[in-house]
C-alpha cells in the first residue's frame, strides 16, 4: 500500500435548524427528547456540499444562510481526487439527488451526506443522525405532521447548485 | 504418504468450504478465472452513482482482474473505472485482500467520463466569481473548446430558459459587446448559412456593412420598448404604402425577393445562431401583406389595438395566407405570428382562418408548441401565476374590461394546467383535431345565432374544454408577445374585434365577450370534467390533506376543490364558511 498517494480530508457539518428550539421542545410536543433538526453537508477540497430541494449543491464551507455548522465530525481521509469526486458527484445529480427527489424523510440531506461519506472515507456518518426521521416518525405528533412536513423541501439558500439540474 | 495440508479450500478437511466451491461454481460462469483457479469466491457489491451490482470474484484476484470482471459487467473500459474502497482508491497492482475487500463487502465505482475539468472549474470560479451571469453560462459546459458548439450549448440553455435572455441582454459585458458593430457583423457573416444567403441577395451584405443601421438594430436588440415602437412605426408606413397604386405589388416583392429566403434561412439555423434573426430582418422592416386585402385599412390614427395592421394584416381580416404568418423576424424569431393567433374572438372570422391555417399547416402548430423556448415559457407561467397575470393585464384586449380580467385571474390557474396536459398539447398538434375543433366552433357559432339562450345549460365535456383551452391559448398568446417576455414585442398590441365592415359589428362584439365570459365559466366548470382525470383522482393529495386536518365529508371537500380549483386554502375556506360552527 503506497503512502504516496495525498490524502484529502473529509469533515462533517452539521447543522441544527431548529437552533435550540428541539432540544427544548421536543420532550413537550413529540414525547421523546430530539437534540435537534439535523441538517448535514460534507465538507472536503475545500468546499461544503450537500443535497436540498434544487439537488446537490455547493458553498464554501459555513457559507449557507444557516451560518457556521453547530457540530464538525471528522470523518477521516480520502484519497479519492476532487476530479473523480465531481464526476462522482455529478452522476448521483443526476439519478437519485436529481432535485426532485428530495424527500424529507426518506431521502434528504442526511441521506446524501451519508452516502457521500460511505463513498469518501468508507465510514457512515453518526447514526443519531439518520435515525432523525424515524424517530419523528414514531410519534404520533409525527405522523399527524407527515403530510405537511414531506411537502417542505429544505434548501439552504447560499449554495451554487452543481450540475444545473433543472426542475423546471 | 502424508497429505501436504495447505490452506487450500478446494480440498479442505471440512468439506464445507468444497461445498462452497460447489455452489459458488454456477456463479463462476461469468466470472473471471483467476489463473491460479483457487482462492475462495467472495460477492462483492459494487456501487456506481447510478447502480450497483453483485459481483463475485476470487477472493485473492488482484484489482487488475477485478476491473475486467467489472468492465464487462457495466459495459465500460477498464481505464475508465476508479475503485474506491474505504477511502482509498483501488490501483491495479493492487490486490483485493490488500485493502481488506471480503465477502458482501461494497465497493464503489466511478466510470470517468471526458468531461471533467470544467465542473472543478466551475465550482472554483464560482467561489470566485466576478462576472455574474457570464460565468455560470461559462460553466456550464465550457469543455469544448469548438466556438461552434459552445454557441449551440448557449443557444440551447438561452432557448431552455427565457429569464435567461433577458438576464443576458442586461449583463453589461453582453451589452459592451452588442454595441460594437463590427464585432457583430463578424458573428453574423461567420454562420455559413447567413452566407449563402448573403450570396444570392447583396442587400443583405450591404446591410450589414452599414454600421449606422446595425448600431441601430443592436439598440433596439437591446431595448425593447423601442423596438416595439420601431415595430409599430413601420408596420403603418407599410399599410400606407399599401394604398398607393401599386404599392402592394411592390410590397410583395420586396418581400418575396428578399425576406423570404433570408427568414426561411433564419428559422432552419436558428438553432445555432441567436443573432442571425436580429441582423437580418431589420432591412426591410416588418411583415408584409400577404394576399390580396380587401378590406378597408385599419384607422392608424383609431385606439391602438386596431391599429396593427401589417404584421397581422393577412389573418385579421380573414384571408388565408399562404405563409400563416410563420415569418420570424426581429421580435420574433420563431416565426409566430400573433396577430393571426392572437385573434381571440372566438367566432370570428379571423378565428376561423386561424383553424383553417392550423389544420392546413400543423407544421405551424407544431413547431409552435415544440419550442422549447414555449415551452419553458408555459411552465414557468403556470408556476408563477402572479406573472401571468401580469402578462394578461399588459394585454389591450382587457384593457377596457375588468371583468373580464377577473375572471381570468380566477380561471388562470386552471387553464395554466390544461395547457401543461400534454393531452392538450397532443390535440393541437393533430390537424384532424383542430378541424374538428374547428367544427365545434362553427357549430357553436350556428347554435349561438339560432338559440342564444341554450348556451348556459351546455354540459361541458372533454372536447369542449380543450377547445376553450385552444382559445384561451390563442388569446394569451399575444399577451405573452406583448406583455410578459421583453424582448418580444408584437407589431402593435393584438386587434380587440376585427375592423369588420359590419354595421353590427359592434352589437356581434358584446355578444362575443359575453359568449366568452359564458364559456369561462364553462371552462371552470368542464375542466373538472374535462381532461383525462375525474376530480377526485386530480385532488386525490388535496382530499388527503383536508381529510388529515380533520375534514371528513368527502363530497363537501370534493365540491369545494373543484369549486376552487384544487385550491386547498380557498377550498377550506369553503368548507368553513359553509359549516355553522
Amino acid at each position: 500500500m503506497d503512502k504516496n498517494a495525498t490524502r484529502y480530508s473529509v469533515q462533517l457539518y452539521i447543522y441544527d435548524l431548529s437552533r435550540g428550539m428541539a432540544r427544548s421542545l421536543s420532550p413537550i410536543m413529540l414525547g421523546k427528547q430530539l437534540d435537534g433538526i439535523w441538517h448535514t453537508a460534507i465538507v472536503a477540497y475545500g468546499d461544503e456540499f450537500f443535497f436540498g430541494g434544487e439537488g446537490i449543491s455547493s458553498c464554501p464551507p459555513g457559507g449557507t444562510m444557516l451560518g457556521p455548522p453547530d457540530t464538525v465530525v471528522e470523518l477521516g481521509e480520502t484519497e479519492v481526487s476532487e476530479e473523480i469526486f465531481m464526476d462522482y458527484l455529478s452522476s448521483l445529480g443526476e439519478s437519485t439527488y436529481r432535485g426532485d427527489r428530495y424527500r424529507l424523510f426518506e431521502h434528504n440531506c442526511n441521506t446524501f451526506t451519508n452516502e457521500v461519506a460511505q463513498f469518501l472515507t468508507g465510514r457512515p456518518i453518526p447514526s443519531y443522525i439518520t435515525d432523525l426521521p424515524s424517530e419523528v416518525l414514531s410519534t404520533p405528533f409525527g405522523q399527524i405532521l407527515r403530510p405537511i412536513l414531506d411537502s417542505i423541501h429544505i434548501a439552504p439558500p447560499g449554495g451554487n447548485v452543481i450540475n444545473g439540474g433543472r426542475n423546471i | 504418504m502424508t497429505r501436504k495440508l495447505t490452506p487450500n479450500p478446494s480440498c479442505s478437511i471440512g468439506g464445507v468450504k468444497m461445498a462452497d466451491q460447489g455452489v459458488a461454481d454456477p456463479g463462476n460462469n461469468n466470472n473471471n478465472k483467476p489463473e491460479t483457479s483457487e482462492g475462495t469466491i467472495i460477492k462483492v457489491t459494487v456501487k456506481t452513482p447510478k447502480d450497483k451490482e453483485e459481483i463475485a470474484i476470487a477472493e485473492d484476484a488482484s484489482v487488475t482482474q477485478f476491473k475486467e470482471e467489472i468492465s464487462r459487467r457495466f459495459k465500460a473500459k477498464q481505464d475508465q473505472l476508479v475503485l474506491i474502497f474505504a477511502g482509498k482508491i483501488l490501483k491495479d497492482g493492487d490486490s483485493l485482500s490488500q485493502h481488506g475487500i471480503k465477502d458482501g463487502l461494497t465497493v464503489h465505482l466511478v466510470i470517468k467520463t471526458a468531461h471533467n475539468p470544467s465542473l472543478c472549474n466551475y465550482l472554483h470560479s464560482n467561489t470566485t466569481s466576478g462576472f455574474g451571469d457570464l460565468a455560470s453560462l461559462a460553466g456550464l459546459g465550457m469543455g469544448s473548446a469548438n466556438f461552434m458548439e459552445l454557441q449551440q450549448q448557449m443557444q440551447r440553455q438561452l432557448m431552455s430558459n427565457p429569464e435567461m435572455l433577458s438576464q443576458i441582454m442586461e449583463n453589461p459585458l453582453v451589452q459592451n459587446m452588442m454595441s460594437n458593430p463590427d464585432l457583430m457583423r463578424q458573428m453574423i457573416m461567420a454562420n455559413p448559412q447567413m452566407q449563402q444567403l448573403m450570396e444570392r441577395n447583396p442587400e443583405i451584405s450591404h446591410m450589414l456593412n452599414n454600421p449606422e443601421l446595425m448600431r441601430q438594430t443592436m439598440e433596439l436588440a437591446r431595448n425593447p420598448a423601442m423596438m416595439q415602437e420601431m415595430m409599430r412605426n413601420q408596420d403603418r408606413a407599410l399599410s400606407n404604402l399599401e394604398s398607393i397604386p401599386g404599392g402592394y405589388n411592390a410590397l410583395r416583392r420586396m418581400y418575396t425577393d428578399i425576406q423570404e429566403p433570408m427568414f426561411s434561412a433564419a428559422r432552419e439555423q436558428f438553432g445555432s445562431n441567436p443573432f442571425s434573426a436580429l441582423g437580418g430582418s431589420s432591412e426591410s422592416g416588418a411583415q408584409p401583406s400577404r394576399t390580396e386585402n380587401r378590406e378597408p385599412l385599419p384607422n392608424p390614427w383609431g385606439p391602438p389595438n386596431s391599429s396593427n395592421p401589417s404584421e397581422s394584416g393577412g389573418s385579421t381580416t380573414g384571408s388565408t395566407s399562404t405563409t400563416g404568418g410563420s415569418n420570424p423576424s426581429v421580435s420574433n424569431p420563431l416565426g409566430i405570428n400573433p396577430g393571426s393567433l392572437g385573434n381571440g374572438m372566438f367566432s370570428s372570422p379571423g378565428m376561423q382562418s386561424l383553424l383553417q391555417q392550423i389544420s392546413e399547416n400543423p407544421q405551424l402548430m407544431q413547431n409552435m408548441l415544440s419550442a422549447p423556448y414555449m415551452r419553458s415559457m408555459m411552465s414557468s407561467l403556470a408556476q408563477n401565476p402572479e406573472l401571468a397575470s401580469q402578462v394578461l393585464m399588459n394585454n389591450p384586449l382587457f384593457a377596457g374590461n375588468p371583468q373580464l380580467q377577473e375572471q381570468f385571474r380566477a380561471q388562470l390557474p386552471i387553464f395554466l394546467q390544461q395547457m401543461q396536459n400534454p393531452e392538450s398539447m397532443s390535440v393541437m398538434t393533430n390537424p384532424r383535431a383542430m378541424q374538428a375543433l374547428m367544427q365545434i366552433q362553427q357549430g357553436l357559432q350556428t347554435l349561438q345565432t339560432e338559440a342564444p339562450g341554450l348556451m348556459p345549460r351546455y354540459a361541458p365535456t372533454g372536447r369542449y374544454t380543450l377547445d376553450n383551452g385552444f382559445q384561451l391559448f390563442c388569446f394569451f398568446w399575444p399577451s405573452l408577445m406583448t406583455g410578459g417576455i421583453p424582448g418580444i414585442p408584437t407589431g402593435g398590441g393584438m386587434p380587440v374585434e376585427n375592423p369588420a365592415p359590419s354595421p353590427s359589428s359592434a352589437a356581434t362584439n358584446t355578444a362575443q365577450q359575453q359568449l366568452m365570459q359564458q364559456m369561462l365559466q364553462m371552462f371552470a366548470g368542464g375542466g373538472a370534467g374535462g381532461s383525462t382525470q375525474t376530480p377526485e383522482v386530480r385532488f386525490q393529495s388535496q382530499l388527503d390533506q383536508l381529510n388529515a386536518m380533520g375534514f371528513i365529508n368527502r363530497e363537501a371537500n370534493l365540491q369545494a376543490l373543484i369549486a376552487t380549483g384544487g385550491d386547498i386554502n380557498a377550498a377550506i375556506e369553503r368548507l368553513l364558511g359553509s359549516q355553522p360552527s
